[in-house]
């Protein structure tokens, strides 16, 4: 479990985000608006009874939103008892990385940097390695 | 509940049987100790009396028939105590309900080791029932509880058929609400394919009755885990009461919101808390009788428990109108028993000091007593509330009352919503919250644009008008049409009410709510989130939230004058009605004072009491009173002391004890001849002497120090830097004039006006009929013609004022 990581294309990157918080991955259809909810909330939508939180990373990351595609895949994750999902560009594997994570070497974007856990070696290329609860709060400074 | 302890056991005919009796034997006992408790405040409710009787000769007759000698025994005292009040051979007094009281609850115990054991226990019950019986002889009454409201009956019906209960795990509850709740979006995505497939009719008939089903089931799976709070409320009345008799206080118990309905589990963790703080109420906030009226109260105290819903939330308000707090007292004692240093306690705010009953071992009482105050305490409340999400607040009224607010989140709770529509997207709006809905253009809504505001008028009142769009930063959406516009009354709170336009009213629905993700929470604009039957997510309206984010003020307070001044007018009107403080003299008669003219009640020790000049005097601090007694009292003790004033003189009147306060009847027969009494009057059937204050005092009348409204007024103008006030309004006092400056508004003219200015040609006051007397600074004359005076001449000011008025002393 610890190896595992699923392989995604989040806010134009391709990032291996660490398994263990993610619950699936689903197809959503239109969300429900949140207005004045901070930027990054992208909506609500509900999944087997639950009403999910919908976070577009392109702005944890301080992007510009992008706008919602209907059946566009998300990722479900669970943190502190609260459902919430990740709007993925394209969700491409899961897979055991035997490969051991290692620091960050190259100048991040701080959008990047502050939510990136180390990096990884996957086929020939090298993915950053992301909690993607790192996702669910904005950095202060976009928040205020 | 005391009947899951009872259940559990099957197996053979008599074993079910046995669980029968005892499951409603349970009920019984449940509803006889409540009845009793209502029944006592209220003995000439005969129905009341009867059901009591039926539940007792019920259990009598049940246990007969399984051969419980312990049980028929007890059922047969009380059943024959309550038939001898019946026939009119028994009073009903508090012992009687203390003893029957005693039966039940040894009833229960018996029966909760018949449901362990399967058999009776032995022992014995002559303590009991020899109690009940004791009682008989007649004998002196306690203190009795006033007024413990009857519980509804409707109340006692739902307790009637939740009798028959089993025992579920709450995960269990849980998954079966979510197992229907996905049905519910199963259902709705199927009802889609069919409506597009084209189905036939017999196909939609019959799904259509398929649906309805799930719906049905929906709602009562929903309800499983939701109790009204009753339950929670039910204990109180009889906790009170016998609580309140034990430390020989008058409490009015009243329980309001009961319909309110509460997660089960949350129920668990907030009775204790609950029980605790009302228990406190009664031990540490009620003031014992004299204090009471000391402080202008009602001889009853009052405590009363509300529920309320709001938004996400359950508010519990727990009011006593007892002595509250007092912030310092707390401080002192935290910084006596180390909890805080001195340095500290200087940095503490008010909030801060009245919440240092929250630390742990802090206790309020003064002396320990057997009932609360042994240092666990309001941290225990305080714990136990905010494990499951909830908060603790306390509104302080010192010498007032104490309310404590226990807010707990409903997790997962259905409510009835109004489902709204605004910028072309659904929200809910918790159905308790709104008073009432119209259309915005009808006859009965006007809509006035207020710089910049807008300002709704329904049938003559006024309300602050919130733009659902405008609030959540949204356009309205073009699909709407302006003719659907609603406006929604909303109350998010007592005293509070807003217009809330939105763009079409839906339905309303019952909703689960769930709280919203932390980040959607802290908007404060939603309470939580809910999922209607069309799967698709909806957000509960804040109703408090959304005042606080278009900063309007919505409290009712001020908006309507007429009602205001209405029920100013009914509160003064009832405070004005006469009351008469009934108190036991020092000869034992019970007698009547109104309570108006009574200053304070003063315990003193006998030693303050001398005789001087042939008269008994009291010293009470540094003052000395005349008291109405014509020996000095014999015994060594405290005595207790009516002091009565009538706005110049206190009279001291010694009286045994205060025994109640109560309206003053309007019919007095008045006495022959003028004297000590007045009048006799009756009060609950019993005549009462009524004291004469005004014979009174006129027997001790002194001649009282004349406060002198004849003294010339001297006006003080120009006192720019004070000096007047400071300077010369204390010589002119003294020398017996009464002074106002200008700042002093003042109906009466002024005899004379000092003006202080150097230039005295500018002295504004000058051309009135009144004297001015001119005053420099500058020690020399201006000329000889000059009638100005230099302010620090004192001689020359007291000697030109008795030129132009005369007055002041000689």
């Amino acid at each position: 479990m610890e190896k595992l990581y699923l392989i995604a294309r989040i806010a134009d990157t391709r990032v291996a985000l660490r398994s263990r918080a993610i619950n699936s991955v689903v197809t959503v259809g239109i969300p429900v608006e949140v207005p004045g909810a901070p930027p990054h909330v992208a909506g609500l939508f509900a999944l087997r009874s639950r009403v999910f939180t919908l976070i577009d990373p392109h702005v944890v990351i301080g992007l510009p939103p992008v706008p919602f595609a209907a059946g566009q895949r998300v990722i479900v994750i669970d943190v502190a008892d609260h459902g919430y999902a990740l709007l993925a560009d394209a969700i491409e594997d899961v897979c055991f990385i035997e490969a051991p994570e290692t620091r960050v070497a190259s100048k991040l974007l701080p959008g990047w940097a502050r939510v990136a856990d180390g990096m990884i070696e996957h086929r020939g290329a090298s993915l950053l390695v992301l909690d993607p609860s790192h996702f669910i709060t904005l950095p202060a400074l976009k928040a205020a | 509940m005391v009947q899951l302890q009872f259940l559990g056991r099957t197996g053979t005919v008599i074993d079910d049987l046995l669980d029968d009796f005892l499951a409603e034997t349970a009920e019984n006992l449940a509803d006889a100790g409540g009845a009793l408790v209502a029944w006592e405040a209220d003995p000439a409710d005969r129905a009341q009396l009867d059901a009591i009787f039926r539940l007792v000769h019920t259990i009598k007759g049940s246990s007969g028939f399984l051969a419980l000698p312990r049980v028929i025994a007890l059922s047969h005292a009380a059943e024959d105590a309550l038939d001898q009040v019946r026939r009119g051979n028994r009073p009903a007094n508090a012992a009687l309900v203390t003893g029957v009281l005693g039966i039940i609850d040894r009833l229960n115990i018996v029966c909760a080791a018949l449901g362990k054991d399967g058999v009776e226990p032995a022992g014995d019950d002559g303590d009991v029932i020899a109690a009940l019986a004791e009682q008989h002889s007649p004998s002196e009454n306690g203190h009795e509880v006033a007024g413990v409201p009857l519980r509804r009956d409707d109340d006692l019906q739902a307790e009637l058929q939740s009798w028959r209960s089993i025992r579920v795990p709450l995960p269990l509850l849980d998954s079966v609400m979510t197992g229907v709740t996905d049905i519910v979006l199963a259902r709705n995505e199927f009802a889609r394919m069919l409506r597009d497939s084209g189905a036939s009719p017999t196909v939609i008939s019959s799904f259509d009755r398929l649906s309805d089903s799930i719906a049905g089931m929906r709602q009562s799976v929903s309800q499983m885990r939701m109790q009204r709070i009753d339950k929670l409320f039910a204990p109180l009345p009889r906790i009170v009461r016998d609580l309140a008799q034990d430390m020989g206080k008058k409490i009015a118990f009243q329980t309001s919101g009961g319909e309110v309905e509460l997660d089960r589990e949350m129920m668990e963790n907030i009775r204790d808390p609950l029980i605790h703080i009302v228990r406190n109420a009664i031990d540490h906030g009620i003031e014992a009788f004299e204090d009471r009226v000391a402080a202008g109260k009602d001889i009853t105290a009052t405590i009363s428990v509300s529920a309320r819903q709001s938004g996400n939330q359950i508010e519990i308000e727990i009011r006593d109108d007892g002595r509250g707090m007092a912030p310092d007292a707390l401080v002192a004692k935290a910084i006596t028993s180390r909890a805080i240093t001195a340095a500290e306690a200087r940095t503490l705010s008010a909030k801060d000091k009245l919440e240092l009953v929250f630390r742990p071992g802090f206790s309020t009482a003064a002396k320990i007593t057997e009932v609360s105050g042994r240092g666990v305490g309001m941290d225990i409340v305080k714990a136990n509330v905010e494990k499951i999400g909830g908060v603790v607040e306390l509104r302080n009224d010192e010498g007032r009352g104490l309310t404590i607010l226990l807010r707990v989140p409903m997790t997962l709770t259905i409510i009835s919503g109004l489902m709204v529509r605004a910028a072309g997207q659904y929200f809910a709006i918790p159905r308790g919250a709104v008073r009432e809905i119209l259309l915005e253009n009808g006859d009965t809504v006007r809509i006035d644009r207020v710089g910049g505001g807008e300002l709704a008028t329904v049938r003559g009142e006024q309300y602050p008008l919130l733009r659902l769009e405008n609030v959540l930063g949204r356009e309205a959406s073009d699909d709407d049409d302006v003719a659907d516009r609603a406006l929604v009354i909303v109350r998010p709170g007592q005293g509070q009410s807003y217009a809330l336009s939105v763009a079409a009213i839906h339905d309303h629905e019952e909703l689960v709510i769930k709280p919203a993700a932390p980040m959607i929470m802290a908007t404060g604009l939603y309470a939580g989130t809910t999922l209607p039957d069309n799967g698709r997510p909806v957000l509960l309206l804040d109703v408090q939230g959304l005042v606080a984010a278009a900063a309007i003020d919505a409290t009712e307070t001020g908006r309507n004058h007429d009602q205001m001044a209405a029920a100013e007018a009914q509160a003064n009107a009832a405070r004005n009605a006469a009351q008469l403080l009934l108190f036991r003299d020092t000869n034992g008669w019970v007698r009547g004072v109104r309570l108006s003219v009574i200053e304070r009640v003063e315990e003193v020790s006998a030693s303050a009491l001398f005789e001087s000049a042939g008269r008994v005097q009291v010293q009470i601090g540094d003052e000395i009173f005349p008291v109405h007694t014509a020996n000095l009292p014999e015994a060594e003790g405290s005595l207790k002391l009516l002091r009565l004033f009538d706005g110049q003189s206190v009279l001291c009147y010694p009286i045994a004890e205060v025994i109640d306060i109560v309206r003053l009847p309007d019919a007095v027969q008045p006495s022959a001849a003028p004297g000590l009494i007045a009048g006799v009057v009756l009060v609950s059937g019993e005549p009462v002497e009524l004291i004469d204050p005004f014979w009174l005092m006129a027997q001790y009348a002194v001649l009282g120090v004349d406060a002198a409204p004849n003294h010339p007024l001297c006006r003080l103008a120009d006192d720019h830097d004070g000096w007047g006030c400071n300077f010369l309004a204390p010589i002119l006092r003294s020398a017996g004039y009464r002074v106002v400056s200008d700042m002093d508004v003042v109906e009466e003219a002024p005899d004379v006006l000092l003006c202080l200015t150097d230039d005295g040609a500018s002295c504004a006051h000058v051309g009135d009929e009144i004297p001015v007397i001119r005053l420099r600074s500058a020690i020399a004359a201006a000329g000889s013609d000059d009638e100005t005076i230099y302010r620090y001449d004192r001689q020359a000011l007291l000697d030109a004022l008795a030129r132009r008025i005369g007055g002041g002393r000689p």
